[in-house]
């Protein structure tokens, strides 16, 4: 049984849309809303120059600011999209296409098929999965400026300490924020979801892309943002995990072979990818040579 | 078998699953009623357009309550009864998806009831999610078994999708269908000699009817997902002056504000689930087509919050690592 920890005096705050909380040197900010409105969907379709993901939430927000340095850091659906492929796609974007296109595309170009293609145009290309690697969008650097530096392997405070994070403390503020969801055209699913929670100790983020592609792969993005209070000078650290498996190989780890629902839920996919051996699922993936794979730790270091 | 009808309807309509000896003999006749339909049904105005619903129970009576009941009002569901993937996500804990509000069964089997009483006051037009295909992947399967501890509801309700009709046409000038256009039929005639009665296709004009979109293209397009097409304005406008109509209904994409009019209002996406997956916030809508087939789109909100099981709270608070 783990000593009780103090509770640290806090201010919550709420409107309909919106819950703060103020701790310490921190605010931290959640916002959810509606899906955007199909103007607000054109104009960002226009701006990102790809089609919007059917669920859009163009509102909603999470973010963390270091009053004394002016350091905030946010996670945003627009910006997340901003790492999505325009264009058509290269090496270490991991391309992919639905599981049928071959059989698709052969039935109607091959010798027996009934019906030739028609003339067609060219659509725009993008990459129509929404993989995106990001990782949290830097508003305001703060006062020293501060920039993410690799972590130092052999520093105890480089890492997000899972043991003070597995500790049953009261969890003083929390939010589950949908950035966008799409169901792929009933292919699958892509899927980003940023949670926090702010406990006593610390400020805990972990912001999760997963992809479903139905017989064809799974992949997920993990971003942790960790911050303990009792860092001196107040430090941020930020890790990031990418992995990806071919989808059989997922399916292999389903408790029962008929039940197929826990290939749609996020954590069962992340922690079937991440038991996997480093070098199946965050170095082999699913061969498509997509750069997101693997991890990074990275550290900032805030004026106090 | 009226009144039997009546009572299994009355109990649908409060949520409640009729037995699995009824499930049965509800899907043989209505087999025997959708047999005899055509692939695509000829249908008089006035009549009210619905798209997908997505097993969002009581938001369906919303629409009833919006659009009128059935036989009063004339209806034609053109979109999804079944759920779609998002929605079936667990979020922290993996019990309280069963209480989420998802209603597959009763609103699929709420919808051939409906059909096997008033024949002809109901057209149901089937959606891509209507295959077995991909009611396993995404839920309704699962939904099944849970409520009747088999899969043979859900095998009863999958010989009924094989023959659920492609299309409908309404007085010679509305053409409703799930998807949309394909290249290999440039008359509405052509789908009269598809052999529906079978799963969905990967390919060929039935695949394309309930898979293909609108796009802001020329011409016709592959989706850049490697299969299905996008069709433009072009293909349209000549698809409806070849065929004579003013109008293409279609379902199968989301719809912030109920509906979507594009190319010069010569096709319309229907939307009819609000409040997807109840956290998006929508609007729905139906479409009425009057005795002119004026048109009129009733926006509707989600069944208010106290109904049973829909999670509006907050999600409980989670210690992810
Ligand atoms: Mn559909």
């Amino acid at each position: 049984m783990a000593a009780a920890v103090a509770v640290p005096e806090h201010k919550l705050s709420e409107s309909p849309n919106s819950r703060a909380i103020e701790i310490f040197d921190w605010t931290v900010t959640a916002k959810t809303g509606p899906i955007s409105s199909a103007a607000q969907c054109d104009a960002l379709q226009a701006s990102l120059g790809i089609p919007h993901p059917e669920m859009m939430f163009g509102y909603n927000l999470l973010q963390i600011k270091h009053r004394p340095s002016g350091w905030t850091y946010a996670f945003r659906s627009e910006d997340a999209l901003r790492g999505v492929k325009s264009g058509p796609l290269e090496d270490g974007d991991g391309g992919v296409k639905v599981g049928y296109a071959d059989t698709w595309l052969k039935s109607r170009t091959g010798a027996d098929s009934q019906i030739p293609l028609p003339q067609m145009v060219a659509t725009k290309p993008y990459d129509w999965t929404y993989t995106t690697t990001y990782a949290g969008s830097l508003d305001d650097a703060g006062s020293r400026n501060a920039q993410w530096t690799p972590a130092e392997p052999s520093n105890a405070h480089h890492s997000i300490p899972i043991a003070e994070l597995s500790r049953p403390d009261p969890i003083l503020f929390y939010a589950e924020i949908p950035l966008f969801d799409d169901e792929l055209h009933d292919n699958g699913a892509s899927h980003l979801l940023v949670r926090v929670r702010v406990m006593p100790t610390c400020i805990f983020i972990l912001s999760r892309f997963t992809l479903r592609v139905d017989n064809v792969l799974f992949r997920a993005h993990d971003t942790r943002v960790y911050h303990s209070f009792a860092s001196a000078p107040p430090l941020v650290v930020r890790e990031t995990r990418g992995w990806e498996a071919p989808h059989e190989r997922v399916k292999r780890a389903l408790p029962r072979r008929d039940d197929l629902m826990p290939l749609t839920d996020p954590n069962f996919i992340c922690k079937v990818l991440s038991d996997m051996p480093k070098e199946v699922s965050q170095e082999a993936g699913a061969g498509t040579g997509w750069r997101g794979l693997g991890t990074v730790v990275q550290v900032t270091t805030l004026q106090p | 078998m009226p009144s039997d009808l009546d009572s299994q309807i009355e109990q649908l309509i409060q949520c409640n699953p009729i037995s699995e000896e009824q499930v049965k003999r509800l899907c043989i006749k209505a087999r025997e009623i959708l047999i005899e339909e055509s692939n695509v049904q000829v249908v008089d105005a006035p009549v009210t357009i619905c798209g997908d619903i997505h097993g969002q129970f009581f938001d369906l009576m919303e629409l009833f309550k919006i659009g009128g009941t059935c036989p009063e009002t004339n209806y034609i569901f053109i979109g999804a009864a079944l759920p779609s993937p998002t929605c079936l996500v667990p979020m922290n804990d993996p019990g309280d998806f069963v209480d989420r509000g998802f209603y597959s069964v009763e609103t699929f089997l709420l919808l051939l009831a409906l059909k096997v009483r008033y024949p002809d006051r109901i057209t149901l037009i089937r959606g891509n999610h209507e295959s077995r295909q991909i009611t396993q992947v995404y839920g309704f399967y699962d939904e099944c078994q849970r409520k009747y501890g088999s899969s043979n509801v859900w095998r009863w309700c999958c010989e009924v999708f094989d023959y659920l009709a492609l299309g409908a046409i309404v007085d010679g000038r509305v053409f409703c269908v799930h998807g949309g256009l394909s290249p290999a039929l440039q008359a509405i005639d052509q789908i009269r000699t598809i052999d529906r009665k079978q799963e969905v296709p990967h390919d060929g004009a039935m695949c394309d009817l309930l898979w293909s979109d609108p796009d802001d293209i020329t011409g016709w397009g592959l989706s850049p997902r490697g299969a299905g097409f996008l069709f433009g304005a072009d293909i349209t406008k000549t698809f409806a002056h070849h065929n004579a109509i003013d109008l293409i209904a279609r379902a199968h994409q989301l719809a912030m504000e109920g509906y979507k009019l594009m190319f010069d209002q010569t096709i319309v996406t229907v939307w009819s689930a609000p409040n997807y997956c109840y956290r998006c916030g929508n609007v729905a809508s139906i479409l009425e087509l009057d005795e002119h087939l004026v048109q009129e789109y009733k926006v509707f909100q989600h069944a208010p919050s106290d109904v049973r099981s829909v999670p509006l709270k907050r999600p409980p608070a989670d210690y992810f690592l």
